[in-house]
């Protein structure tokens, strides 16, 4: 392996350790600085409904339940009820059975989207972006690595 | 194009980069003629917000002229002389119906970062790391605007771009703090910081009619602006006991209202100073709290302490006893700055709010180190430095 195959595998490496790194960040608590109760067990994390609110009458969302939650199609469980509060339409979604990591970021993703074609109309795009010069650095790879599992990835 | 990038920690330059595209119907493009370094810039710059990359293009307070337009706008014009929210807000959601637009739900399109570690995400902003989004900033001959319909004001013909380019944000940000801090006719308000945001919090006080305004700083330069251009009282904290004068200016009570507009590298005297710069060098705790603790402790019984400033993470010696048994209402946000930008473009037009007095160094775009440099350092009196990025 020469030197550039060698740069090249550990830029992929902190690629990849940035996206764990995020996966892990929401589990993370500082003493003095984080969660208070217990913590789900990753399988009962997994197989939670997860929701988004969208400012839409639940019949709208019904109606036109967009591609990226269709995509996903017997895979997942879909419902939708009345906000409290004229907050529009929660639209939950949860995998049949116990998803793995890579499923539940692909849900996550795919909510966030369907709210965004309900609301907006369009998913908001951040790439290509203008930059300068970027050093092949593990740290950048990492950074880049983790921004680009970001949409699949927090809390939701 | 030229544009302002972030190098590595404190390292600020000019490089060439690709021009941006239009890439969702309800952006546009914009030829930058003015924008200004931000003093939240400066935690970016120092590595205090862990998630820039080398080559990110940075600025997020801007002015300029449509020359692109996307097929989903409505009501901007290629020509449109606009200024542009620092906050990028899709106008549609919750959030954004209720006016809180920096807390924007579709604004951030890498949401997981921020949920990661504040339990939900704001919105995203220009030039603000990848942790708000990854929008390359304004620090350039052009950028691209989402949501341009919901971020961009035309500015009226008798508004000059000098005084219009701080309703992007030094202006908006500061109306946000008195205005959701509650200030009301007959308040006496005290701010921490007379930087921009700071200076700009105080006369939107003024506007809404508080009696008195008291701006803490010490920076003879900046305290002298105040006096000279918004009006209001001024106190040197490197000289003076803060919370004995403003005891003695309010008849005991102490202000109403307590806005800080300092931020997470608050620098304060005595031995408090030491151990946050310590603490913070160290990495123990990634904010320095020191303005915000005494805005808590200055503020009356039952007032209400407004932070402006731009705090990331978890802070020590945070004064929690004292808010809760003084009843203090605490509140915080980004700038909502779509709430605010339409009346404060009224009051610019009027003669009620200027600006220009903080733009001190006006420079091209390719000077842009050398204005980051004096802004950290406050050399030769600098407030801030605007870019010039086509002469």
């Amino acid at each position: 392996m020469d030197l550039n195959q060698l740069i090249g595998r550990a830029t992929g490496l902190a690629g990849e350790a940035g996206a764990a790194l995020l996966r892990q960040v929401q589990h993370v608590r500082l003493p003095g600085a984080g969660q208070a109760s217990a913590t789900d067990d990753p399988e009962v994390a997994a197989r939670r409904w997860r929701v988004v609110t969208v400012l839409r009458e639940p019949a709208d969302v019904d109606a036109a339940l967009p591609a990226p939650l269709t995509a996903l199609g017997d895979r997942i469980e879909v419902r939708t009820t009345r906000a409290p509060g004229d907050r529009g339409t929660e639209l939950a979604a949860r995998f049949r059975g116990t998803p793995t990591e890579h499923e539940v970021g692909e849900l996550r993703a795919a909510l966030r989207e369907a709210k965004a074609l309900l609301e907006v109309g369009e998913v908001l795009r951040v790439d290509p972006q203008p930059h300068g010069e970027r050093a092949a650095t593990p740290q950048g790879a990492a950074l880049e690595g983790a921004a680009k599992a970001a949409p699949r990835e927090g809390v939701l | 194009m030229r544009a302002v990038t972030w190098q590595g920690v404190n390292e600020v330059g000019v490089e060439t980069v690709p021009d941006p595209t239009i890439l969702n119907d309800h952006d546009v493009v914009l030829r930058v003629t003015r924008t200004t370094t931000c003093g939240s810039d400066l935690h970016l710059i120092g590595g205090y917000i862990p998630a820039m990359r080398t080559g990110d293009v940075i600025g997020h307070e801007f002015l300029g002229e449509v020359v692109e337009v996307g097929p989903g706008v409505r009501d901007r014009r290629v020509g449109d002389r606009v200024v542009v929210n620092s906050f990028v807000a899709c106008g549609h959601c919750w959030y954004c119906r209720q006016e809180l637009y920096s807390l924007c739900d579709n604004g951030n399109p890498d949401p997981g970062i921020t949920e990661g570690l504040w339990g939900q995400s704001p919105g995203g902003c220009f030039g603000y790391s990848h942790a708000m989004g990854g929008f390359a900033g304004s620090h350039a001959e052009y950028v691209r605007v989402p949501y341009a319909d919901v971020g961009t004001f035309v500015v009226p013909d008798e508004v000059s771009d000098d005084r219009a380019l701080f309703a992007s944000d030094a202006v908006s940000t500061g109306w946000m703090g008195a205005d959701l801090a509650g200030t009301k006719p007959g308040d006496t308000v005290a701010v921490w910081g007379a930087g921009g945001v700071g200076q700009m919090a105080a006369r939107a006080a003024m506007l809404l009619g508080a009696e008195q305004v008291h701006v803490i700083d010490r920076l003879p330069e900046r305290l002298e602006q105040v006096r000279r251009h918004v009006g209001a009282e001024v106190i040197d904290y490197s000289t003076t006991d803060v919370m004995a004068e403003l005891r003695e200016r309010t008849g005991g009570r102490g202000p109403d209202v307590c806005i800080e507009a300092v931020g997470m590298e608050a620098h304060s005297t005595g031995v408090q100073g030491v151990y946050d710069q310590v603490k913070q060098q160290l990495r123990l705790q990634t904010d320095r709290p020191s303005a915000v603790r005494e805005a808590i402790l200055a503020c009356r019984k039952g007032g209400s302490v407004f932070v402006l400033g731009v705090f990331a993470g978890p802070v020590d010696k945070f004064p929690l006893g004292a808010a809760m048994n003084k009843g203090l209402t605490l509140r915080g946000a980004q700038v909502h700055g779509q709430r605010y930008t339409p009346r404060i473009l009224e009051h610019m037009a009027r003669g009620e709010l200027v600006t220009e007095h903080l733009a001190t160094h006006v420079m091209p775009l390719e000077d842009a180190a050398r204005g980051y440099r004096m802004f950290k350092d406050k050399e030769d009196g600098c407030v801030r430095a605007v870019f010039l990025p086509h002469g």
